[in-house]
């Protein structure tokens, strides 16, 4: 009887905890739900408030980083002369690589009709270190911008560019639209 | 195979592994060490080479050698980084051997042992416990202590170190004075660091990211800039405030329209609004109206591009068609007004509305057709969550502020003056932004946040165009055929001194430092002393002032109607710096940012910068 | 702003209706010879059922461990399952999306209004905590890429005397708190920047994820699951909800013959021997210090309170803003360090030193209570560990610890009662 009794009282004991914790992680989660999405999210970097300061291709968790550089032909000028693929005072306007800006030769120059050229990033050879980039928005149009690689990128909880990123350039988006691309892509893109 | 062979088999494999595993992991290291001292984006040698290159341009032999260098260095960095990721399978595949030959053998060795005879000692394992848990607890205890110790804050002590012009407390008078040292030369010193390629580089503290996180960021959690933030911004007609101020640095005084010189681009508008740009981090906005149609415009200030534009319509209370306007004024001559959270128009309709940063319609509502034989001109002012709308018509006279969330009237002051088609502005009088007003014949203060009339001077007379302007403490107010005044707006408004020399007719007046400038409609711009009303000189134009001067990085800016902008110094001698034509005709304010103007012409908006 | 009073004739062309188009600095070219301009490469994110159908995978997981471990009593079965898990959650899925991490994103989603958590995220983080309180810590022993990686690497475990565990035990009450307020603050998600085994996972990772890898990979060999037992956030409410789990992993299938087969099975220290009863003066000891930990239970929970508050300017200086601010404070000449990239793009921001102060001083503040709780938590967590210590439970056989036991089987594996008799 005695026996009974104890282990009545401690399954009681027991239940009760059980309830009461049952409680806790439904009202934690209730209240979670209450602000969840459907939706998944997924890390964006925002080119008009980048500032290419380079951590893009040193603080990824991959190697090489998931973040590349991508050309927004739209807003390309097909210069000859062009800041994002020759060094500022470059020797002369040619592929020799002491012209280049692109440290892994990353930029294909590809002559399209007398004076334009078209320039084509080789995402297997880009490293995302924006040294283009920035050429291009201080010397030209700002077409060639950084975006992250959605079929590269981990999907980090947290990203850990984005922790670092000096600009705060880097957020969670919802992943209907991954894209923040510059130029008039952004339709194609975020279908 | 027998146990004993088995045994001996996965024992060899662990070993085996084992050793694998460690000479991979300390070549990956060396590896890894290696890459990181010498990667081939920063190559010393590299350097060396290029910067003899820029001395001896034609030696050819030296480009050989650094393109071989070159790609050397390429190759030297994807070979290790394909080596970083051989290692690392390998290494994986040399784990998992070790993990199941260890797994296996301790299976194969495992035997049913007899286990101790000593009883376990249940009270012994509880004081153990109790033991570790003080030690733990204390440790904790310990470090939290250290931490005390060794830390200290210095975020109080932030005020003595750090104040930039613009830092100072931000509800004071004497803030209103730019600080220029009224002398170009000094000015660099006042613009540190930001002017380095400050075009990409300046993003809007506050600004919401476009349509990505528009559910997650709006107005619940907005918080409404504070005035050292709608400074660094130009986000509404005349500037921040309205007070014909731009705080922005580096303005270039060089361009030609017609021949292209410093205009970074150029954009058709569609549409015909007679409103000025605004501009708040890489936005800007503009409007447009016909009769079948109101819009709203945002660019992307850097690049022109259009970023979205948005109909305001279907709106209750609307008129199915919009009110007779006479085509200098137009259906959108008011000036949209943004606090970086949202922007506001209104139309001559008198439809105004508020839309998020992407161009979603956050609230729209219509105030009652105006009846106004010109068409509805007051541009619109917001702070700290309100729109101010003044809305003098020929039917009744009043001031509103809207709460900037919804739209609502927050309080609305029946004025007792005749039609008006100046702009409200904002000014820090007793510590406090007021509302100030012009119109016939009375210009008036009141307060933001509960519409009280603060003063009033009876002064003014005349279908008043011309907005109000503050600095040096005082008011100033004008109208052609009327009387430039300056009111002391302590104890219910004072005359301090009043003139009728030059009058303008629809740009405003523009102060700083002590100088008050006018610009009229048939092309003369006067500098005042603001103090005492003493003309210091005039300068006439070919044509006249329709859009308002604006004082900036030290020069005054005044856009004739034939689109040529006289820049001349901000000082109390008269200085022509430059008149850069622009070959298009103009009436709107330009707008300001950093090293940039944006001029809207007539069919379209030019973006200048060096 | 404008007023007709002459110049009627000021506008005389209509405005061209019509699309804009943007110049830039140098203008798109005409192009003569037929070039296509061609489109950028953007591939879409991992498609979104697939998210879900990781929610689906895990619930099967964990009806499947259920079952082997009440049904069929399997370890074999529960060794094949965890090894799909590491293949599945750890290999294919990167380690991401995992529940120990999504404590922190459901603590982000309750104190930041702003950020909406994915439905998948909260899935990972409800599930095995609703299946640990019907069935004990199954995750850990079936689902859990990180615990399985741990078991199979599992090679001469030492048992570890009864004070050190518990000494040890402190860490993961403090990891949990600190992850928790990390993440409430916005400041950052330490549980997965510290996770060692995510770069495993990846075969891809920084200097520091590396050496905690291998670090805990080699401890791992003789201190049997380091991370579970010694760090693991999760585990703590795991553990709670094991604590008074309905049912839970028994070692024998019927009478146990009290071989202490299964203690010595055990690599985590988790079975606990008989107690059928208690010394009289022993006893009379205990129930004095129950209370008198009792009485201090309080008292640690304001010491604790007060430590923890002593200690949230270190804490916060965690966070980048409170960073970036004591730095601007402390050193002012790095304005004028043009290398000093938080720096540079904070002046070039437009925001003032004063805004960053202040946001500053409010994430501090944030700290302060954050931190003050934390250390509340913490002592009222020595406090019920003490008190746990003395309070009596009488056992008749080897039972698990319902608390540690991470269901893994070894113990039903050796447990000799009901199996065939010996035959190798």
């Amino acid at each position: 009887m005695g026996k009974d009794k104890i282990y009545n009282r401690r399954d009681f004991l027991e239940s009760g905890m059980r309830l009461s914790l049952a409680l806790a992680v439904g009202a934690v989660g209730g209240m979670a739900i209450g602000k969840a999405t459907t939706e998944d999210w997924v890390w964006q970097i925002d080119p008009f408030a980048c500032t290419q300061c380079g951590r893009c291709a040193d603080e990824c968790v991959l190697s090489p980083s998931a973040v590349k550089c991508v050309h927004a032909f739209d807003l390309c000028g097909y210069c000859d002369l062009c800041g994002g693929y020759l060094i500022p005072g470059a020797n002369e306007i040619s592929t020799g690589a002491e012209n280049q800006l692109c440290p892994t030769s990353a930029i294909q120059r590809k002559y399209i009709e007398d004076p334009y050229f078209e320039y084509i990033i080789n995402e297997e050879l880009c490293i995302g270190c924006a040294k283009c980039v920035k050429g291009c928005a201080s010397f030209g149009n700002g077409s060639l911008h950084l975006q992250i690689k959605h079929s590269l990128c981990k999907n980090c909880n947290e990203c850990s560019i984005a922790r670092l990123c000096p600009s705060d350039a880097i957020k969670r988006v919802p992943a209907s639209s991954p894209y923040l691309v510059k130029g008039g892509f952004v339709e194609p893109a975020g279908s | 195979m027998n146990r004993g062979q088995k045994i001996l088999l996965f024992s060899r494999l662990a070993v085996g592994s084992a050793i694998a595993c460690t000479f991979i992991s300390l070549l990956l290291l060396l590896n890894y060490l290696q890459a990181n001292r010498a990667g081939p984006l920063e190559n010393a040698a590299m350097e060396a080479l290029l910067e003899r290159l820029e001395a001896e341009p034609d030696n050819e032999a030296l480009k050989v050698e650094i393109r071989n260098l070159d790609l050397l260095a390429r190759k030297a960095f994807f070979n290790t980084q394909w080596q970083l990721n051989t290692g690392a399978i390998l290494l994986l595949i040399g784990a998992l051997i070790f993990g199941i030959s260890l797994n296996a053998l301790n299976n194969l060795t495992a035997s049913i042992e007899m286990p101790e005879e000593e009883e376990p000692d249940v009270s012994l394992a509880g004081k153990l416990g109790q033991r570790g848990v003080l030690t733990g607890g204390a440790t904790l205890a310990l470090l939290a202590l250290a931490a005390s110790f060794f830390t200290q804050s210095h975020l109080e002590q932030f005020e003595a170190i750090s104040s930039p012009p613009q830092a100072a407390p931000s509800e004071e008078i004497e803030i209103i004075e730019v600080a220029y040292a009224g002398t170009e030369g000094s000015s660099p010193q006042a613009a540190p660091v930001v002017e380095a390629d400050s075009s990409l580089a300046e993003a809007a503290p506050t600004e919401i990211e476009p349509a990505a996180n528009e559910e997650a960021a709006l107005p619940k959690t907005a918080s409404y800039p504070e005035a050292a933030v709608v400074r660094q911004q130009y986000g509404s007609f005349r500037g921040p405030f309205g007070n014909g101020i731009a705080y922005q640095k580096n303005i270039p005084t060089e361009w030609n329209g017609p021949e292209g010189q410093n205009i970074l681009w150029k954009t058709t508008l569609t549409g015909k609004g007679n409103n000025s740009p605004v501009i708040w981090g890489n936005q800007l906005f503009l409007a447009a109206a016909s009769k079948s149609s109101q819009l709203v415009f945002c660019y992307n200030r850097h690049s022109g591009a259009l970023l979205w534009q948005k109909a305001v319509e279907n709106i209750p209370g609307s008129p199915p068609a919009p009110p007779k306007t006479t085509d200098d004024t137009g259906l959108s001559a008011p000036t949209l007004a943004t606090d970086g959270l949202q922007v506001y128009a209104i139309f001559a309709t008198g439809d105004v509305a508020g839309l998020d940063m992407s161009g979603e319609t956050v609230w729209s509502r219509n105030l009652g057709v105006p009846d106004n034989h010109y068409g509805h001109s007051s541009s619109l002012q917001t702070w700290q969550g309100k729109l101010f709308v003044q809305y003098d018509t020929n039917k009744g006279c009043r001031v509103m502020a809207l709460d900037c969330s919804s739209g609502k009237t927050l309080w609305e002051t029946q004025r007792n003056v005749k039609i008006s088609w100046a702009s409200p502005i904002l000014a820090p009088i007793g510590g406090k932004y007021q509302l100030i007003l012009s119109a016939d014949p009375l210009v008036c203060g009141y307060d933001t946040d509960s519409g009280a009339e603060r003063w009033c001077v009876d002064c003014m007379m005349g279908e008043v165009g011309p907005s109000p302007a503050f600095g040096n403490g005082l008011v100033f107010a004008a109208n052609e055929y009327a009387r430039l005044v300056a009111i002391r707006p302590e104890g219910g408004g004072t005359i301090a001194w009043e003139t009728n020399e030059y009058l303008p007719e629809v740009a405003s007046p523009a102060v700083a430092d002590g100088l008050l400038y006018i610009a009229t409609s048939y092309g003369v711009l006067a500098c005042y002393d603001a103090t005492k009303g003493d003309k210091l000189w005039e300068f006439e134009s070919d044509s006249g002032f329709y859009a308002s001067p604006v004082i900036a990085d030290g020069r005054v800016y005044a856009l004739n109607r034939e689109g040529v902008m006289h820049i001349l110094r901000h000082d109390k001698e008269m200085q022509l710096v430059n008149e850069p034509p622009l070959g298009e005709r103009t009436v709107a304010t330009p707008a300001f940012a950093n090293s940039r103007i944006y001029l809207r012409g007539e069919k379209h908006l030019y973006c200048i910068g060096n | 702003m404008k007023k007709r009073v002459r110049a009627i004739l000021a506008f005389l062309l209509s405005i061209a209706e019509g699309a804009g188009y943007a110049q830039q600095r140098f203008p798109r070219p005409e192009f003569e010879s037929g070039y296509v301009q061609p489109a950028p490469e953007l591939p879409a994110p991992r498609w979104l059922p697939l998210e879900y159908l990781d929610i689906l995978v895990l619930v099967v997981v964990l009806l499947l461990a259920s079952r082997f471990i009440f049904r069929k009593r399997s370890r074999k079965a529960i060794l094949w399952l965890s090894v799909f898990s590491l293949g599945y959650f750890g290999f294919y899925r990167l380690g991401c999306i995992c529940a120990i991490g999504s404590i922190q994103n459901v603590a982000l989603a309750l104190f930041h209004p702003e950020y909406a958590i994915p439905l998948t995220a909260l899935a990972f983080f409800v599930i095995p905590l609703a299946f640990t309180l019907f069935h004990g810590r199954t995750f850990c022993a079936v689902a859990c890429p990180l615990g399985a990686m741990q078991d199979l690497l599992v090679a001469r475990p030492v048992k570890l005397s009864p004070g050190v565990s518990k000494a040890l035990g402190f860490i993961p009450y403090l990891y949990l708190g600190m992850a928790v307020l990390f993440a409430a603050t916005g400041t950052e998600f330490i549980i997965c920047r510290y996770d060692p085994y995510v770069g495993i996972f990846r075969l891809d990772a920084g200097f520091i994820m590396v050496l905690l890898g291998i670090g805990f990979l080699l401890l791992g060999l003789f201190v049997a699951r380091p991370y579970c037992r010694f760090l693991c956030p999760y585990g703590v409410i795991l553990g709670w909800m094991s604590r008074f789990s309905k049912r839970h992993l028994s070692i024998t299938p019927a009478e146990c013959i009290d071989c202490r087969l299964c203690a010595k099975s055990c690599p985590f220290d988790a079975i606990e021997p008989p107690a059928p009863a208690q010394p009289l003066e022993s006893r009379e000891s205990n129930v004095r210090r129950l209370l008198v930990y009792a009485g201090l239970l309080p008292i640690l929970v304001v010491a604790g309170g007060y430590l923890g508050s002593r200690a949230h300017v270190l804490l916060s200086n965690a966070h980048p803003d409170v960073r970036l601010a004591e730095l601007l404070a402390t050193h002012p000449e790095v304005k004028d360090d043009p290398d000093n990239l938080d720096v540079q793009a904070f002046l070039s921001s437009g925001k003032t030193t004063e805004e960053l102060a202040e946001a500053a001083r409010a994430k501090r503040n944030e700290f302060y209570r954050g931190a003050m709780i934390l250390g509340a938590f913490m002592g009222l967590v020595a406090g019920m560990m003490l008190i746990n210590q003395v309070i009596f439970r009488r056992r008749e056989d080897y039972e698990p610890n319902k608390s540690n036991c991470f269901s893994c089987g070894r113990c039903m594996d050796y447990c000799p009662v009901g199996k065939e008799p010996w035959t190798a």
